[in-house]
């Protein structure tokens, strides 16, 4: 292995990073309060995992290069292109997410907008608790979608599993440290893929529309 | 070759969390369901309460139950949906928790012998109910004393002061005596 020269590239800008551990942080908080029937807590998690998510698709389209939809999903030849380059010996870090790995980030981003959305409609067994939108179903409509809301997480974890199990890949096997950047937002080597002037400055003008954005609306569900 | 071995990992992740989902659906385990309905009554040492003789028809009477707390949750649901109005139908309100006060009047006769899990039939009514009726009991008035409350409410700002209590003793209960569905 090659000595890391003093080469650092800024792939990942602060409001994705933030989004990222926004949502690590929200999923095991949503998982350990229901678990431990503080659905106080499991109502606010599962709406701050909601307005993280509204942001992120938002940022999608208005963010910086690696974290535009466009720029890292990719058709199914380039897919399978990857993985012979994946094993190949001068295999280096994709510029952001790679090809397959945006897969995961795809699966992962609509299987938890789909577990909170559910959740908006749910209710707990003794009718104490009830996400914002469940007045908006009937009885027996939202004990369905609490059943399916509860059996849903099973996805949801199988998922973050996946997700651990390709960054322990990359870290093992690969060398590659990917949990680095996604903390600094630098990556660092002698040899990268990509600009290397890294990511470009968004203007402030472009968070702070994707921040209202998201605040508004989940103060429209919730109130 | 790694490829294969690291997909066949990732699909083999994927459906062994898929399974660990499906393992814990059936809400509980019905080991002796074909089992010969109810056997003679195995009256369980109830301290000073009483529990009452069991039904004639268990199954029956176990539905009955069941559809009552349905009930009880369909009520819960008006006033649920209730609390989230700044202007209550107030009418509703009173409606449901007289229900619900009605089903609490009752409860206390909901489970007689025989009618527990010893019973083969799906229940998630925990053996702690006949094993320890004085605290079952309890908690049955104490939905009564809230549900009463409730019923009595004649504004919006009483009603959304009063819900809290009266699902919180439904909660109290549950977390005792209510096997968890999962």
């Amino acid at each position: 292995m090659p000595a890391a020269a003093a080469i650092a590239q800024k792939v990942w800008d602060v409001p994705t990073r933030l989004v990222h551990w926004g949502l690590a942080i929200g999923i095991a908080t949503s998982w350990w309060s229901v678990e431990n029937k503080a659905m106080d807590i499991h109502y606010w998690s599962g709406l701050t995992i909601l307005g993280l998510l509204i942001f992120r698709i938002y940022w999608g389209f208005a963010g910086p290069e690696t974290a535009r939809f466009a720029s890292f999903i990719k058709g199914p030849m380039t897919v399978f292109g990857y993985i012979p380059k994946l094993f190949s010996k001068n295999y280096r870090a994709a510029f952001g997410h790679n090809p397959l790995g945006a897969l995961s980030v795809v699966a992962l981003l609509v299987a938890v907008l789909t577990q909170v959305s559910l959740g908006l409609f749910a209710s707990d067994t003794d009718g104490l608790f009830a996400g914002p939108l469940n007045r908006h179903v009937d009885y027996a409509t939202a004990e369905e979608i609490t059943d399916f809301h509860e059996d849903f997480f099973n996805v949801v974890l199988a998922l973050v599993g996946l997700h651990l199990a390709a960054i322990a890949f990359y870290l093992v096997v690969k060398r590659i440290n990917l949990i680095g950047p996604m903390l600094t937002g630098q990556r660092r080597g002698d040899s990268l893929t990509g600009p290397s002037s890294g990511i470009a400055p968004i203007p402030p003008w472009r968070l702070a529309i994707g921040v209202a954005l998201a605040v508004g609306l989940v103060w429209f569900i919730a109130r | 070759m790694k490829i294969k071995l690291f997909a066949t990992a990732a699909f083999l992740a994927l459906g062994l969390a898929a399974c660990g989902g499906e393992a814990p659906a059936p809400a509980e385990p019905t080991p002796a369901a074909e089992a010969a309905p109810a056997p003679a009554p195995e009256v369980t040492p109830a301290a000073t309460a009483d529990i009452g003789a069991p039904p004639a028809d268990i199954a029956a009477f176990m539905k009955t139950r069941h559809d009552n707390y349905e009930d009880i949750g369909k009520n819960m649901k008006v006033l649920q949906d209730n609390m989230k109005l700044d202007a209550p139908d107030m009418a509703a309100v009173t409606a449901a928790a007289t229900k619900i006060k009605g089903h609490a009047d009752e409860m206390a006769t909901w489970f007689p012998a025989g009618t527990g899990p010893e019973s083969g039939i799906k229940t998630e009514a925990k053996a702690e109910i006949w094993t320890d009726r004085v605290t079952f009991n309890a908690a049955v008035v104490k939905l009564q004393e809230e549900s009463g409350k409730l019923a009595a409410a004649t504004d919006a700002a009483g009603f959304k002061a009063q819900f809290p209590a009266t699902g919180g003793a439904c909660k109290a209960c549950h977390d005792k005596f209510r096997l968890e569905d999962k």
